[in-house]
């Protein structure tokens, strides 16, 4: 019988308190959200349920619709560019290589969202490098609208979520036992086979991981759809803060929040459960 | 014993020390950048020249530092300089203490448009008007009156602030024979502008990247940010429309609760002395809200300076509690049926 040191309990302190005092922020802006706003006042009035029934206008369904649709493409394309790179990072035997390829994949992350969406205003304004490059080639004769549409703010998120991805990814691919893939491919399976019916099925709890991690940190991101959109993308968390910091009206922006939240929950209990299978398959 | 007495002494010495330390310390709220640079420059450098008394600045942004103070309690700053709509929120929230103006003497110069609440006075004016690229906007087109925003020659070219309206609904309004208080009167006309706006700049420093690449090559621009655009290189004109720039005013006000009131109201003083006003203009083009500054007359003559009565009077004046009350009713509106668009 081994006995557990008294100190250990402690450790779960932090956390206990965290979740404490996230609870409580919650049901902060829950109470917030069935409070009434005063005009031209920070204080809140009376018990309503007033602020939920804008909430049916076409432009905040909107905003929910262009969240979701915004991070399932994010999601999807920052898999299609992450994968690549977490399988070389895991499956390359240079050392020099490896370096190389975490480096360009973890540095973004030291660079904060805010900056990291500044830079991407330059690179996809219509003098920017983008279209700089395609009028230099001839491709284009006028730049292209990057900035302020649903594209640039994909291509800007795909860039914020992609460091995160990678490392999950690698994380998953690094635990498939290379022996599966030497059976297959000593049973005669070629390189793309092995991938396919080894690889690829196995990495699938990493996939999943990093599809929900993507969804739902687009789904609050802020500064990007915020810089990039220029007010022409509405999200539910540009909407927030525009309802809630710039207008005062924060039982409104509450209600808003509370909503994204339910709705947040909702979508990734539905991934989960559609994906439930292909995490079995993926389980080794 | 004798130990224990320099001891003593000197531990009682040190206590002196940090609590002069503390008292001597004036702790003021402001916004960052241009404006905070301003402040200290005109303001604070002249205040410490003259009390001993060091200045620290906590900065923020406008709404930021509002719900700070409100959720703080306490006064965490004694002296605070916003917007003077968002003034009206300190004060209706009682964040601000009421100004005793007998020890602003100063104050009695203060223009009718800077006298604000009984809790907050103006520190500078501006005017928020059209700022433009001269070689990026079609040819031919001039900004000699705020309907020629509305050209279709500027379909997909304007950007305005994403966080108060207010300026853009003042404009409607007026140019369908109303004001800001019935403001409902200039809504069609507002619609009808959505097909020339291309974008909503966040933050001056977001206004500022968007006019400097080109991305947007009209705003809707604060006069003062114009010119400090001006002065970092960016070729940008300001207009003055027919019937006027819409007027703003930043505020101070002093913090409820503060330990340093005497200090607050000798800031506040020396701000409105007629030479830091004439400085504030030299500085970054903050009109003088006393009517006894001289300025320097190459200042004064510039788009968006208000340096008489006449200039003054010649804005698009919203009353600073109307907009406190309004804020949230247009910004609603403008999300829904102009930003939605």
């Amino acid at each position: 019988m081994t006995h557990r040191p008294a100190f250990v309990p402690w450790f779960v302190l932090p956390s206990v308190l965290t979740a404490l005092g996230l609870m409580v922020a919650m049901l902060t802006v829950l109470q917030y959200s069935i409070r009434a706003h005063i005009p031209g006042s920070l204080d809140v009035g009376g018990y309503t349920l007033s602020n939920f029934q804008d909430l049916y206008k076409s432009i905040y369904i909107n905003a929910f619709v262009n969240t979701a649709w915004l991070s399932i493409k994010t999601a999807f394309f920052g898999l299609l560019l992450s994968y690549p790179l977490a399988y070389a990072l895991v499956r390359t035997r240079s050392g020099w290589m490896k370096s190389t390829i975490l480096i360009i994949a973890i540095t973004p992350l030291f660079l904060g969202e805010v900056v990291r969406t500044y830079s991407w205003i330059i690179v996809l304004g219509n003098s920017g490098f983008i279209n700089s490059a395609l009028l230099a080639i001839g491709l284009i004769d006028k730049p292209l609208q990057l900035m302020f549409t649903q594209t640039g703010v994909v291509l800007a998120l795909v860039h914020v979520t992609m460091p995160i991805m990678v490392l999950m990814l690698a994380t998953g691919l690094s635990h498939i036992d290379p022996a599966y893939r030497r059976a297959a491919t000593s049973l005669g399976a070629g390189p793309v086979r092995a991938f396919l019916t080894i690889t690829l099925p196995l990495s699938l709890p990493g996939i999943v991981a990093s599809l929900t991690t993507a969804f739902a940190w687009t789904f609050s991101a802020f500064a990007t759809p915020q810089l990039i959109g220029g007010g022409k993308v509405s999200t539910v968390a540009t909407l927030v803060y525009q309802l809630g910091f710039s207008s005062l009206n924060f039982p409104f922006a509450a209600a808003l929040s509370i909503v994204g939240l339910i709705l947040t929950v909702l979508l990734l209990a539905t991934f989960k459960w559609m994906t439930h299978s292909l995490q079995r398959v993926g389980a080794h | 014993m004798l130990r224990k007495t320099i001891a003593l002494s000197l531990l009682s010495a040190s206590l002196i020390a940090t609590n002069a330390n503390a008292a001597d310390k004036l702790i003021v709220s402001t916004w960052g950048g241009s404006f905070k640079e301003l402040i200290d420059k005109a303001i604070g450098q002249e205040f410490t020249k003259q009390t001993g008394v060091e200045v620290e600045y906590v900065t923020g942004g406008t709404i930021d530092r509002l719900n700070k103070a409100k959720l703080a309690g306490t006064a965490e700053s004694d002296v605070t300089f916003t917007t003077s709509h968002v003034g009206w929120l300190y004060t209706n929230d009682g964040l601000f203490e009421e100004l005793d103006m007998s020890k602003i003497p100063n104050a009695s110069h203060l223009v009718d448009q800077a006298k604000l609440s009984p809790s907050h006075i103006g520190a500078w004016g501006y005017v928020y008007t059209i700022g433009y690229r001269p070689e990026m906007i079609p040819e031919g087109i001039t900004f000699d009156s705020w309907n020629d925003l509305w050209s279709p020659e500027l379909e997909g070219m304007i950007a305005f602030p994403d966080w108060d309206p207010s300026h853009i609904i003042a404009v409607s309004a007026k140019l369908s024979g109303t004001d800001a208080e019935h403001w409902e009167q200039g809504q069609d006309k507002l619609k009808a502008l959505v097909p020339n706006i291309k974008a909503f700049y966040t933050n001056d420093a977001n206004s500022q990247q968007l006019i400097a690449t080109g991305e947007t090559s009209v705003q809707l621009l604060l006069s003062m940010n114009a010119y400090h655009m001006m002065d970092e290189g960016v070729d940008i004109e300001l207009a003055m429309p027919k019937e006027g720039g819409v007027l703003g005013v930043d505020a101070m006000g002093i913090n409820k609760g503060t330990e340093h009131a005497d200090l607050a109201y000798q800031f506040m003083n020396i701000a409105l002395s007629p030479e830091v006003q004439a400085n504030i203009a030299k500085i970054n083009r903050g009109s003088p809200v006393v009517d006894n500054a001289e300025v320097d007359p190459e200042i004064a003559k510039l788009p968006g300076m208000l340096t008489t009565p006449a200039q003054w009077g010649a804005t698009l004046d919203t009353d600073a509690k109307l907009r406190a009350e309004k804020t949230a009713e247009w910004r609603k509106w403008f999300s829904e049926n102009i930003m939605a668009h």
